[in-house]
């Protein structure tokens, strides 16, 4: 009752345009209600800026908009991680795959679930401070789980992208809906599951669909208004490209080049429905005004005979202008992909030496080939490639209809889950599925936004799976250290200036590394898969580090529904 | 036998008339001949529609009406429809109950045989956890047995052609596997 009676209070009043009088009524009513108020304050794009150096807040998805998931706090070190506790546990109503990235500001903590649902909670206690349910559309059309990776928050507003295509801005505070813009037509294939990230007053958001014949996006919408800025299209028009015949690291894909130019001549460019998708955050680089992100497949994934060409932008990293969404430079892995070894695993910025030693702004992207490539940041050219982190196979072999066996198999590598980087250790932290699967082709023409697959990749149940947690220098493309999981992994993982890495395993598993050589130091059981990217932060002087353990759908890991932060005495 | 004469021709002029009437309750009066009075279908290889999802539901009727799914019975029902009576339909059927259908479990070898051909497509990361499905795909978890395995083997001939991607899975799946799966299924 009195909850909503103070929701109706905000809403009439309007948070922008709150008088001094109405602010003092305000924060009396806060005190005295312990649920239904985040009384945080706006989020500067100052704070936004520096959040690398901020270990009181985590304020992006991947902590900062270079996404190094470096967290620069110590309080929580090699010495005294054994000691990690229980803080609290917080209990989602939705009991689905969690991929949430917690954002903590002030104090406050957004976290989401699948379906759509966002929670603010206070940081210390866990309590729920309000939950946004989306009343979600009938029509949703997704790949891989209702997922959702997180909102960020900028001002008074906390930005959500929704499955049913859908981008909403609530008030931070309440959790009340301040505008809703349609993003593109979920009867088409097109959903959201990843987090926005917001710059300079900009929305900005890609799509999923690659498994629909769509043709993806990455958008900047207005932060005020969700009036849509800019648009670019994943897919150019020109989307044949340079006939490539090798991936990066120089291997023969096995292309029918002849067959290609033949079709082209017959269906012409592809582009309208060739997917490429966009499923992680563009890093922002702030000092030359760019973004960086990878947009994923081709539609349909396994079955290229309908898509001529090199298929541009797919399975490349791609840098636009932040403020017009103009193309600047692009690089792609692997040309007419036709084993959706795609790129997902959101882009960092860190220097880097080039290849002459010296030290440059790099962006560096881990793919499910099992490599991280290590690009310059100026035109997004090839530094080097990492060693594999997974055994690859019988690369490229064309799929096949009895299906052709190929290492990795089609989920990575490294699948959507970020990486993290230890830039004075010059280390990137990526964890990695090693699942042997046979690669089937089959032939169908565009479905008006069902599901295009051109074909399945199949798990070999006799084949045994696994995962592992892997450093890599990205100066050397040399492999530091790895531990071996029993498990494929997913979720994702977070670097600490303490010395640490912090991540989970789909048996429940969640553990803390020596972030230099890889020897397990702390480890706690969640009861549920533990496949989301952790988050670290600081509130009443002390150090937290927080994880959602909601197993996942794509790989079948055990469901749950806890948000858990462990801290010290 | 109800289910049958229904699929007559002056039948289906019938449903004609009906489709016009007002209130939803009228709309879907002519679907409880088949698809079942209290949410059982009447006959064998027609599927539940009650306590299925609403987006799954939607898109099957408009499937029927474009044609993308073929079905003499099920065709000129939907065409009578537009969008959002198949919205209002959908939305309608999808808050009934789901009918026990009373089909047994599989048996453990069965049920074994399975869960492996699941996992290795990877059924439950769009038909999600115990196959209850979600938005626009269906539940499959206790749908009558007879049904599953002709709409399985349509999709593998693509008689059912309104999903290539589930065609393309079903292709990839032995016949084998693909009967354990829908003994499996039926018995959830
Ligand atoms: C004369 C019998 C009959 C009537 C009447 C009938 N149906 Fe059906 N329905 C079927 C059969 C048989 C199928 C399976 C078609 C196939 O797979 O070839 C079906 C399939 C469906 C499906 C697809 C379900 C799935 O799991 O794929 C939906 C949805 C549906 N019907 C809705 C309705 C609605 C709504 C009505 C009333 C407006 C209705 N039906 C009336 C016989 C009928
Ligand atoms: C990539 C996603 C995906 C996977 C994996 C998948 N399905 Fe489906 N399935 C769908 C969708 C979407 C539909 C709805 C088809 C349509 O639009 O007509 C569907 C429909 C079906 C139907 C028809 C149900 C009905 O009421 O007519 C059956 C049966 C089915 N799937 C079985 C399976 C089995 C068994 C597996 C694993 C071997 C599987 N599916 C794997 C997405 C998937």
């Amino acid at each position: 009752m009195y909850v909503k009676g103070l929701a109706a209070f905000a809403a009439a009043v309007g948070v922008g345009l709150l008088s001094g009088a109405a602010i003092a009524q305000e924060v009396k009513q806060e005190k005295q209600s312990v649920l239904g108020n985040a009384n945080v304050s706006p989020v500067t794009q100052e704070q936004l800026n520096a959040a690398d150096k901020n270990a009181k807040d985590f304020l992006l998805t991947n902590g900062n908009y270079a996404q190094t998931r470096f967290y620069p706090g110590k309080q929580i070190g090699r010495d005294n991680v054994k000691n990690l506790h229980v803080a609290w546990i917080f209990q989602t109503d939705v009991k689905e795959s969690l991929e949430t990235s917690p954002i903590v500001v002030d104090g406050v903590m957004y976290v989401t679930t699948s379906f759509s649902h966002v929670y603010a909670l206070d940081a210390k206690t866990g309590q729920q401070l309000w939950h946004y349910a989306h009343k979600m559309g009938p029509i949703t059309v997704y790949c891989c789980g209702p997922n959702n990776r997180g909102v960020q928050v900028l001002g008074d507003r906390v930005y959500l992208a929704t499955l049913d295509s859908k981008l909403l801005a609530l008030n931070a505070k309440t959790g009340e809906v301040v505008w809703t813009t349609n993003i593109a037509d979920p009867e088409l294939g097109y959903s959201e599951t990843m987090a926005p990230t917001v710059v300079k007053d900009k929305v900005l958001i890609g799509t999923n669909g690659g498994e629909y014949g769509i043709r993806g996006f990455v958008r900047a919408y207005d932060a005020k208004t969700g009036k849509q800025l800019w648009n670019f299209n994943t897919i150019p028009e020109n989307s044949v490209g340079v006939w490539a015949t090798k991936d990066a690291t120089g291997r023969d894909m096995h292309r029918n080049i002849q067959a290609e130019k033949d079709m082209l001549g017959k269906i012409g460019d592809p582009y309208a429905k060739l997917g490429g998708g966009v499923w992680q955050n563009p890093s922002v680089d702030l000092a030359t005004n760019r973004i960086y992100f990878v947009v994923g497949n081709p539609s349909p994934d396994l079955d290229g005979s309908n898509r001529p060409g090199d298929n541009l932008y797919t399975n490349s990293l791609v840098s636009l202008d932040l403020d017009t969404g103009k193309y600047v430079c692009h690089f792609q892995y692997i040309a007419h992909d036709v084993w959706d070894l795609d790129a997902v695993s959101p882009t960092v910025l860190v220097d880097v030496k080039d290849k002459g030693g010296k030290s440059i702004p790099g962006v560096i992207h881990a793919g499910k080939t099992g490599h991280i490539y290590v690009h310059d940041r100026k035109d997004c050219s090839l530094i080097r490639f990492s060693e594999a982190m997974v055994p690859q196979e019988n690369m490229w072999v064309l799929p096949t209809k009895e299906g052709a066996r190929m290492l990795p198999g089609a989920n990575g590598g490294v699948e959507w889950s970020p990486i993290a980087t230890d830039p004075g250790q010059e280390l990137a932290y990526a964890i990695n599925l090693h699942q042997p699967m046979t690669y089937h082709v089959e032939s169908s023409a565009y479905p008006n936004g069902k599901l295009w697959l051109g074909g399945a990749f199949k798990v070999i149940p006799s084949e045994k799976q696994s995962g592992n947690i892997t450093a890599v220098n990205y100066n050397t493309g040399k492999i530091k250290w790895q531990v071996n999981t029993p498990e494929p992994m997913i979720g994702g993982i977070l670097a600490t200036a303490g010395g640490l890495v912090f991540t989970g395993e789909g048996n429940g598993k969640f553990a803390a590394y020596n972030s230099s050589n890889g020897k397990e130091l702390w480890s706690f059981r969640a009861g549920a898969g533990v496949n989301a990217p952790p988050s670290s932060y600081m509130v009443g002087g002390k150090q937290y580090v927080v994880v959602g353990a909601g197993g996942n759908t794509q790989l079948d890991y055990k469901r749950g529904n806890n948000i858990i932060a462990f801290t010290l005495d | 036998m109800f289910g049958k004469l229904m699929i007559g021709g002056a039948a289906l002029l019938l449903f004609a008339a009906e489709v016009r009437a007002e209130t939803i309750e009228d709309k879907v009066q002519v679907c409880t001949g088949c698809h079942g009075e209290n949410g059982k279908p009447v006959d064998k290889t027609i599927p539940t529609i009650w306590g299925q999802q609403a987006g799954y539901l939607y898109i099957q009727l408009r499937d029927f009406k474009r044609g993308d799914r073929k079905s003499e019975i099920m065709q000129p029902i939907a065409t009578q429809f537009e969008r959002d009576d198949m919205l209002a339909i959908a939305e309608y059927f999808s808050q009934k109950p789901w009918p026990d259908l009373g089909q047994p479990h599989a048996p453990k070898d069965v049920a074994a045989k399975a869960v492996a051909a699941s996992a290795s497509v990877g059924c439950p990361a769009c038909h999600l956890d115990r196959f209850q499905g979600d938005g626009t795909v269906p539940r499959l978890a206790g749908m009558g047995r007879d049904y599953l395995a002709k709409t399985i083997a349509d999709f593998r001939t693509r008689a059912r052609g309104n999903n290539p991607g589930m065609s393309d899975l079903m292709l990839a799946t032995s016949p084998d596997d693909l009967a354990a799966l829908v003994e499996y299924l039926a018995g959830l």
